[in-house]
């Protein structure tokens, strides 16, 4: 049943609801075996932006027994009507409310999407606790990043998949077929899961806590329930499934455009980030692929631009190979080359000029940090010098507009780090006016500024994030210390930072903070008019929780983490030992100069850097 | 000397494209449109022409904007091409590439301008709200034919004007089939006394609340014409 135009007219911006788009796929739903609603908690413009479901979109579809389509967090007008003519929510594709699907699919990119997904399931007209659920309910199964720590949603997830999904939601396919033809039994379905790698069923596991509220002890409720799942992988990468058609929003979406995903993991390790970690170990794709790829990727959508995404592109090895490939077919195709996430240290004229001739505008850097001490601690290994050139190089191209990224309340930060942040600024701007043959225009440098947010399975895991106070305090001493003009500051709202934080570090103590939360209302929290950071702490405060136990608080290293069940590769023991580098502001070497033995490499992996485990 | 680019020689081969939008397409604005477009030609491979710069895009005109949640079986489209395709092609390559809800039938080489449409031919299906009176088409008739119908506009700025609509409505005809309550009307598009079909919804209701009032409506542009109301645009 789809949703009744009378509705659809008098709600923003209809075509996130209507489906119809090219490239959707519309089965026979008497043809397949399997239903799967694939669903992203957040709205449609966001969801249609993510790479991860468009891959997984197409695994599925490619099956001729499953037939998988998307459902999306409506916005709140469209909510509103849903439940005045209580509607239930429904995929795209068939209309088909999520309650009659067989499995019910979220991909859990950020903690404050946690709320929108216990509200889709509400709209849904699925219970949210998975003990509630009937047995031929649809199986809750969740993926993406957030699942590394799936214990603050372990209540309402059947089964968290960890790590990459390309093998893994086939396999989960298989599993349930085979239920299904028995006679499907939930409590055996899911223990059989249990068994299979990285399919972490959280209800077979028993959580004792000490009275200082840590962890006591997780255990599993049976014997062959395995006590440490670990994560799933992709071990090559160019034989790795990849979008050959992709869904085209006719509605503007963040990402709107071909995203070549160029190669998984970092070889770098900065300290605070969980991405860096969690996708050891790298593999790349060669450039012949990736080329192919894009051909078929421009021929079947039509899109105009390509983005080359992974987590730091001038590190990729053939990244030369790679764009002069690209760029000689894509001018004639009208296709611009867009490359994000460009390091310091490897920007160089000649990447520069291949995007440069397409496109005017600024250009973003990461140096994290003000000072070098500090970019030490979270082993940026990036210097000062380097930042200069590649500004440089970017301004006798003819820009004048650099986006500078930061982090406050960074571990071992003092009021000099954050001046140096400011001084960075002003250097840029000196190394402006020093450039022979820079453009006429004033030059003009964004400083924006997130909150360091502690992230499990980083070697910052165990660390405090500084309270809110202090965070708004280093904001505005920040902003006290920008007098130039050409210089902008931009900050985000500290609140939103502390919630992540509470979340990402989370027990599942705090399953019952987001079932009273979602019965209070609260959803929609990555958007500004609707995050209401009292409303938050009043839950909390009602159900006695503390949120600083999460956010604030220094965790032991002896202390049994909420995440320790969950086994990504990379050992505790190496992300202790970066801890302690850290705090001696000791740098790491990438991984293409040395291993630095983070256990990664135990996984396999083809065109890693790793030395065989 | 800088070699031509080929674009610069050959950049007259206009085209017009006629096509319908229907389907899931009535819910997506004009700007959507025109990006939707702009994909399904890159998925063609038609020879289109590029303007020059920075961001190359082909420019494409069409026919006056549809309000959202209205579709269309008359659109038209002009766009330039560098090389000459059979219009039999063009049209079978972009149906091959545009999603469903849209659909090519004619191409040819453009003659009148957009500017020249000044009316539009609209079906209105109004799903009625409670039982129609006996003379529910002559009052139609009279309601739409009215020398003054005043609805309330509102400004920019959302302060309300009443504005007389009368002379941008051109009443056609009714049916009543069941519940279903047929107007085809046509209205004016020019810019200066435009008329969105969903004030017809309004003028009725005010006229017939019985069955009118809370009416569900579907609105589809059926053709385009020029000043004299009566010659089709092509």
């Amino acid at each position: 049943m789809k949703i009744p135009e009378s509705i659809l007219k008098q709600v923003e911006k209809p075509g996130r609801y209507t489906g119809g788009e090219w490239g959707e796929v519309i089965k026979d739903p008497e043809s397949v075996d399997v239903r799967f609603a694939f669903c992203f908690p957040d709205t449609y413009e966001i969801g249609m932006s993510n790479l991860g479901i468009r891959i997984l979109y197409n695994i599925l579809n490619e099956r001729e027994d499953v037939w998988c389509e998307r459902g999306y967090a409506p916005w709140a007008d469209m909510e509103e009507k849903l439940r005045e003519h209580n509607l239930p929510l429904c995929s795209i594709e068939s209309g088909t409310p999520l309650s009659e699907f067989d499995f019910v699919g979220f991909s859990l990119q950020y903690e404050l999407c946690y709320t929108n997904m216990l509200n889709m399931l509400d709209l849904g007209g699925i219970e949210l606790e998975s003990a509630k659920r009937a047995n031929d309910a649809p199986i809750v199964v969740c993926g993406g990043p957030c699942t590394y720590n799936s214990e603050p949603f372990a209540d309402f997830a059947d089964i968290c998949l960890i790590g990459e999904g390309e093998d893994e939601l086939p396999e989960l396919m298989d599993i349930y077929k085979k239920h299904k033809a028995m006679g499907f039994d939930r409590a055996a379905f899911l223990r059989e899961v249990s068994h299979h790698q990285s399919m972490y069923v959280p209800s077979l596991y028993d959580v004792e806590y000490n009275e200082d509220g840590t962890i006591k002890s997780f255990t599993p409720k049976f014997p062959n329930v395995p006590a440490k799942v670990q994560k799933r992988i992709v071990k090559d990468m160019d034989k790795a499934p990849f979008p050959k058609n992709l869904v085209m929003p006719f509605i503007q979406t963040v990402q709107d455009r071909i995203v070549l995903e160029v190669y998984r993991g970092c070889i770098r390790g900065c300290r605070f980030c969980q991405a860096g970690m969690v996708y050891r170990p790298v593999r790349e794709k060669t450039p012949e692929v990736l080329n192919e790829q894009a051909k078929i990727l421009a021929d079947a959508t039509g899109y105009s631009e390509i983005s080359l995404s992974s987590l730091s592109i001038s590190d990729y090895s053939c990244i030369e190979k790679l764009t002069d490939e690209l760029l000689s077919w894509t001018d004639d195709r009208k296709i611009s080359l867009n490359l994000p996430s460009l390091r310091v240290d490897s920007f160089t004229k000649e990447l520069m000029d291949k995007i440069s001739t397409i496109r005017t505008g600024g250009i973003t850097f990461a140096p994290e940090a003000g000072t070098q001490r500090l970019r030490d601690v979270i082993n940026k290994n990036v210097e000062k010098a380097d930042l200069l050139r590649a500004c440089r190089v970017a301004f006798e191209g003819g820009k004048t507009q650099v986006k500078l990224y930061f982090m406050q309340g960074l571990p071992t930060e003092t009021d000099e780090d954050l001046e140096g942040i400011n001084e960075l600024a002003e250097s840029v701007i000196d190394e402006f006016y020093a450039t022979p043959g820079r453009p006429k225009k004033s030059p003009q440098v964004t400083l924006s500024t997130a909150c360091f947010i502690p992230k499990p399975f980083t070697p910052f895991q165990w660390e405090a994030q500084c309270d809110l106070e202090e965070l708004q305090r280093k904001q505005k001493y920040l902003m006290g210390k920008v007098m130039n003009r050409k210089i902008k500051y931009n900050y985000h709202d500290a609140k939103v930072s502390r919630i992540e934080a509470i979340f990402a570090r989370g027990d599942r103590k705090l399953c019952r903070v987001l079932l009273e939360a979602a019965k209070r209302g609260i959803r929609l929290d990555g958007w500004e008019e609707f995050f209401d950071y009292d409303k938050w702490m009043e839950v909390f405060a009602d159900l006695g929780i503390d949120p600083a136990f999460y956010a604030n608080r220094e965790f032991g290293e002896e202390e049994i983490l909420p995440w320790d069940n969950i086994d990504i590769g990379v050992t505790k023991a190496f992300l202790l030992r970066e801890r302690h580098k850290a705090y001696e502001e000791k740098t790491t070497p990438n991984c293409r100069l040395q291993c630095s033995g983070c256990g990664a490499n135990k996984l396999g992996g083809e065109r890693s850097c790793c030395p065989k485990a | 000397m800088l070699p031509e680019s080929v674009n610069a020689v050959k950049t007259d081969i206009k085209v017009r494209v006629k096509f319908s939008k229907t389907g899931s397409l009535k819910f997506i604005s004009h700007l959507d449109l025109n990006r939707t477009m702009q994909s399904a030609f890159l998925r063609s491979k038609l020879p289109v022409w590029y303007s020059e710069g920075f961001n190359p895009h082909p420019r494409v005109a069409f026919t006056p904007p549809l309000s959202v949640g209205v579709s269309s079986l008359t659109e038209f489209m002009d766009f330039k091409m560098v090389e000459e395709v059979e219009p039999e092609t063009i049209v079978e390559r972009l149906n091959a590439s545009f999603p469903a809800g849209l659909r090519a039938s004619l191409c040819y080489a453009p003659k009148a301008h957009f500017r020249d449409i000044k009316w539009s031919l609209y079906e209105i299906k109004f799903e009625l709200s409670g039982k129609a009176p006996e003379n529910i088409e002559e009052k139609t008739k009279a309601a739409l034919s009215a020398d003054e119908i005043f609805i309330e506009k509102y400004s920019k700025k959302g302060e309300p004007k009443v504005v007389n609509i009368a002379q941008g409505i051109r009443f056609c005809s009714s049916s009543l089939d069941g519940n279903v309550f047929t107007v085809n009307v046509k209205l004016s598009c020019d810019e200066m006394a435009f008329v969105n079909p969903k004030y017809i919804a309004e003028v009725l209701e005010k006229a017939m609340p019985e069955c009118f009032a809370g009416a569900e409506n579907e609105v589809c542009r059926m053709e385009v014409y020029l000043a004299d109301g009566e010659t089709l645009f092509s």
